[in-house]
């Protein structure tokens, strides 16, 4: 199985593919993929869904210090609902265009676990908060969404191998998490990542989610199944706790293989629950269907229906924040390229940050440049030590032309490494990054120096450029960038380096 | 000094209390100064072990206090000790304790008749330390009769109010949506006095209803009873609560004397009694399954590691060692039970068609009692033609006989123990108010009567409570 799946990789090249639609997949000719997802996004509210203990997201914080004794399921608690979490999700439920229900109600889900400290999970079994519904991909495709369900999250556990001890930790045991399940309306993995990715984008953007699928805010359930063109639907199988974009899709992608290889040996694929195996690059076996437990739903005796009035629902729906939509349609409207509006859309994990309406020249490079340098740095905006006055100066000096891009890019790397409080003009005064103005006197010969001295380094070059090889004078500019550390205005040095060359 | 060491002799020989602190805390000042609680064991309390009398929590004491501890702390009330009860409140007996059984410390006239006798249960300390003197006043509660029944056969007063107006924050589950918090005392007035102290809206508990609602219950004004006139005071007799194995309870003077002070008596029928005994062991043992999920033996209570070469693959199979030794017959018994009647199998036929009874039994009361049910929805002033056989109240006997001896016959073999909450159960079902006031003696032994009234109706129920105990004590 692990050995056709990388077979069937080094074969096309690629587990991933840009063909999507209904022309079939190059991957499995005479196949069509069925995906449905089901999300469990932890709800962004400082309260746990039906304890007042304080929450916090930070996976960093010790083992079973944010626990209250109903999360600990001591005897004599009760559950009180925390009505900040009902708010977020019916932000994401009219974002997603569901049908927010009047009535739902809460039920118990039974089963023995060691991060499951009541033995049972409340969750929306019977009558979930809203039904329907659709998410809107690019391209033209839409996902239409089954229901949403509030429910609680567990505790963590870990099996420590060497001590042969499981260790329980309950910080996250009864955080507030919002189940959204889609149709089975995606046709490959890699729409499977689109989805994701979009309904990510459009939790941050209403506040309900960090959406963090590392942290683990975000963690989503598959259903896989294959059929021939023509044909009804397959059997379909789950894939469990899958916490990354590309490891869903390898996932899916092994796990169609699999099913596709049974099929075409005349075998029938089992409806199971299976996990993902990271390192093998292969999906296992967890239960079968007849080994489905038994959760012994039940209403909830303690939770009330939740019952919202409709004005309720109508003042929530007043206030909602932007969608990633509308957000970007605006920032083109302002006039930034498409490419442009994506940037700045990805700088807070989906929550635009403000636009002023100036287009300037370099800006959204450097944010650009900003998040690439975070990300390589591991971290989030949030943690961006770069203060917006000191962007605003260092694109300032960019715009300016006091500070060439590449002057621009270095002292951003330098103040992302020294976490430094001056100001970048400042800054670039000290470390001598001020680009020359180029009409200055002194600034042409000081280039002029520059550029001499370049030719005096590199003379087979200078030759091969005064007999036309114009390639190679981009040669000399660079090396007059290098001498100049990036000061020199990279244009202005090619002039002064063609009429020296003609001279 | 005579007379406490018979009281230490008397409080020893009942079993009532399995603990009192060796110095017991200050008591602010307040409206219960003075007052002496005895605190059932199934009630958390944060300075005195809470077993819930059973062997999972035998050295358990809470975190927290429940909200009705620190309402009575707060009033000036002193807590004298915790009263033992059946295991988790399963049961009707008070035999289902690691304590040990309550013993009834009735004393009756005829010394033949002194062979030991039960508290009833489950509330069997809490009847018990009132009965005895050993406290003025006890907290009890009240799943299917736990507190009316221990409070008939222990010749006290004992009120289940209302469900949803006594906050069960701090109350160890044992059906969620049963469940109350009662008050026992040796008379009427204390256990108003101390429901009234404990009778507020709590937002720790989900259950616990809104101001609104409470006032809406309020709206209709009690009528003052005067116990000499009781015209204008309608009691209903429902027959299904006269069975026919019921034996001789003096019953009939208390209702002469009723009639001859003015109220009219009318016949009324439940029909969904017959039901109701069913239904509340389906629900209440499927809810009891689910709340003694959580004792598991990891964070708190008994912990019974695997013996060495224990199937481990499963949470299921670690937890089962402590909560096949953590747990009593009864309660295994009434954890299995409620797990199957929760399987997927068995949902319809028993959970759900309990839930259906449920419902019926609520409609029989709706259409018996004059006051409108406050829970549902808005009330529409019935004109006199539909006024026309209902009631204020309807007053039953609270149980089947008087105290059962001790040892109690093996569960097993032997239903009597459950039949005994035949009376009691539709209540409980219905989330109404019942009172247990003394109504004489059978044999020598105490008789209890029950007042039920409209959900939330405690002043009419407590009214009338105050008649019969005055009417009786003539």
């Amino acid at each position: 199985m692990r050995l056709s799946c990388l077979h069937r990789r080094l074969q096309f090249g690629r587990l991933f593919s840009t063909v999507t639609g209904s022309h079939g997949d190059r991957r499995w000719p005479g196949w069509e993929v069925v995906v449905g997802l089901e999300v469990h996004a932890q709800i962004k509210s400082r309260s746990k869904l039906f304890s007042s203990k304080l929450w916090t997201s930070d996976p960093s914080e010790p083992p079973n210090t944010s626990v209250s004794a109903y999360d600990a399921a001591f005897p004599g608690t009760l559950p009180r609902l925390n009505p900040k979490s009902v708010d977020l999700v019916l932000r994401t439920a009219i974002a997603l265009h569901s049908e927010i229900q009047r009535r739902s109600a809460f039920d118990r889900k039974h089963y023995f676990y060691a991060d499951l400290p009541a033995g049972y999970q409340i969750t929306q079994h019977y009558a979930p908060i809203a039904t329907g519904g659709h998410l809107d991909l690019a391209a033209g495709r839409s996902v239409r969404i089954k229901q949403i369900q509030i429910e609680q999250d567990t505790g963590k556990s870990t099996y420590d191998a060497r001590r042969r001890v499981s260790l329980i930790d309950l910080n996250r045991a009864g955080t507030g998490l919002m189940e959204i399940v889609s149709e089975p309306d995606m046709r490959s993995p890699e729409e499977a990542g689109t989805y994701l990715r979009t309904l990510q984008a459009l939790l941050r953007s209403v506040g309900s989610s960090d959406g963090n699928m590392e942290q683990g805010s975000l963690r989503c359930d598959v259903n896989v199944s294959v059929n021939k063109p023509g044909e009804p639907l397959g059997t379909r199988c789950e894939i469990k706790n899958l916490n990354s974009v590309k490891f869903m899709q390898v996932a899916i992608a092994c796990e169609v293989f699999r099913q596709i290889e049974l099929l075409e040996k005349g075998e029938a694929v089992q409806q199971e629950t299976r996990g993902f195996d990271e390192a093998a690059a292969r999906t296992f076996s967890l239960r079968s269907k007849e080994d489905a437990p038994d959760y012994r739903y039940m209403p909830d005796p303690n939770l009330p229906p939740l019952l919202l009035e409709q004005a309720y629902i109508d003042r929530i729906r007043s206030t909602m924040p932007e969608l990633p939509d509308a957000t970007r349609a605006r920032l083109i409207c302002q006039g930034l390229t498409s490419r442009d509006a994506d940037v700045l859309m990805s700088v807070d994990a989906g929550r635009e940050v403000g636009f002023d309406g100036q287009l300037g020249e370099g800006a959204v490079a450097l944010t650009h440049d900003l998040l690439g340098q975070l990300t390589a740095r591991n971290l989030t905006f949030k943690e961006n030590p770069i203060s917006t006055g000191q962007l605003g100066d260092l694109i300032d000096l960019v715009q300016k032309g006091l500070l060439t891009g590449t002057s621009g890019k270095t002292l951003l790397r330098y103040m992302l490494d020294h976490r430094t409080q001056e100001m970048p003009s400042q800054l670039a005064r000290d470390m001598s990054l001020l680009a020359l103005p180029a009409d200055a006197d002194n600034g042409t010969s000081e280039l002029e120096g520059w550029c001499r001295e370049a030719m005096d380094a590199l003379p087979s070059e200078t030759a091969a450029a005064r007999q036309g090889n114009r390639n190679v004078v981009n040669k000399l500019v660079g090396r007059v960038m290098k001498i100049s550390r990036g000061r020199a205005n990279a244009l202005k040095a090619k002039e002064v380096i063609e009429s020296m060359l003609r001279a | 000094m005579k007379l406490a060491r018979s009281l230490h002799t008397r409080a020893a020989k009942t079993n009532a209390l399995v603990y009192t602190p060796p110095t017991p805390p200050p008591a602010r000042p307040g409206p219960l100064s003075g007052t002496r609680v005895a605190v059932k064991d199934n009630i958390c309390t944060r300075d005195m072990p809470t077993t819930c009398s059973s062997e999972m929590l035998r050295d358990f004491t809470s975190p927290f206090d429940a909200t009705v501890v620190s309402l009575l702390r707060a009033a000036g009330a002193q807590i004298v000790g915790k009263a033992n009860c059946d295991e988790f409140g399963m049961g009707s007996l008070n035999v289902h304790s690691i304590h040990g059984p309550v013993l009834n410390p009735w004393v009756p006239r005829d010394e033949h008749e002194h062979a030991p006798r039960s508290a009833g249960g489950s509330s069997g300390g809490s009847a018990a330390a009132v009965a005895a003197g050993l406290c003025d006043v006890a907290l009890g509660t009240d799943t299917g009769g736990s507190v009316r029944l221990p409070a008939a056969y222990c010749g006290v007063v004992g009120l289940k109010p209302s469900y949803g107006l006594l906050s069960r924050w701090g109350v160890v589950s044992y059906s969620d949506s049963l469940d109350c918090v009662g008050v026992l005392a040796r008379s009427v007035a204390d256990v108003h006095k101390v429901f009234a102290t404990l009778n507020h809206h709590d937002p720790r508990d989900p259950t616990s209803l809104p101001p609104s609602i409470r006032q809406r219950a309020r709206s209709a004004p009690a009528r003052g009873r005067d116990p000499s006139d009781l015209r204008g005071l309608t009691i209903g007799i429902p027959q299904e609560y006269f069975p026919a194995e019921l034996p001789a309870l003096p019953l009939r003077p208390l209702l002469r004397a009723l009639r001859a002070r003015g109220a009219a008596l009318v016949p009324v029928s439940l029909p969904s009694t017959r039901f109701a005994l069913s239904a509340y062991y389906v629900i209440a043992s499927a809810e009891a399954g689910s709340s003694l999920g959580r004792f598991d033996g990891v964070r708190y209570g008994k912990h019974v590691p695997p013996p060495p070469g224990a199937d481990r693959a499963k949470a299921s199979q670690v937890y089962a060692h402590s909560r096949t030794k953590g747990f009593g017959r009864e309660v295994r018994k009434r954890v299995l039970l409620g797990t199957y009647a929760l399987s997927a199998d068995a949902f319809d036929n028993y959970f759900l068609q309990a839930q259906r009874v449920r419902r019926l039994i609520k409609a029989d009361f709706d259409r018996v009692f004059l006051k409108p049910n406050p829970l549902r929805g808005s009330p529409s002033r019935s004109d006199e033609r539909e006024e026309e056989g209902k009631v204020d109240v309807l007053l039953h006997p609270s149980a089947m006989r008087t105290a059962p001896p001790l040892p109690a016959p093996s569960p097993a073999t032997h239903l009597d123990a459950y039949v005994q909450d035949t009376l009691t159960t539709p209540a409980s079902l219905a989330g109404l108010p019942a009172l247990s006031v003394p109504a004489g003696l059978a044999d020598g032994w105490p008789v209890g009567v029950s007042v039920v009234g409209q959900w939330g109706d405690e002043e009419g129920v407590l009214g009338v409570g105050r008649v019969v105990e005055a009417v009786v004590g003539m």
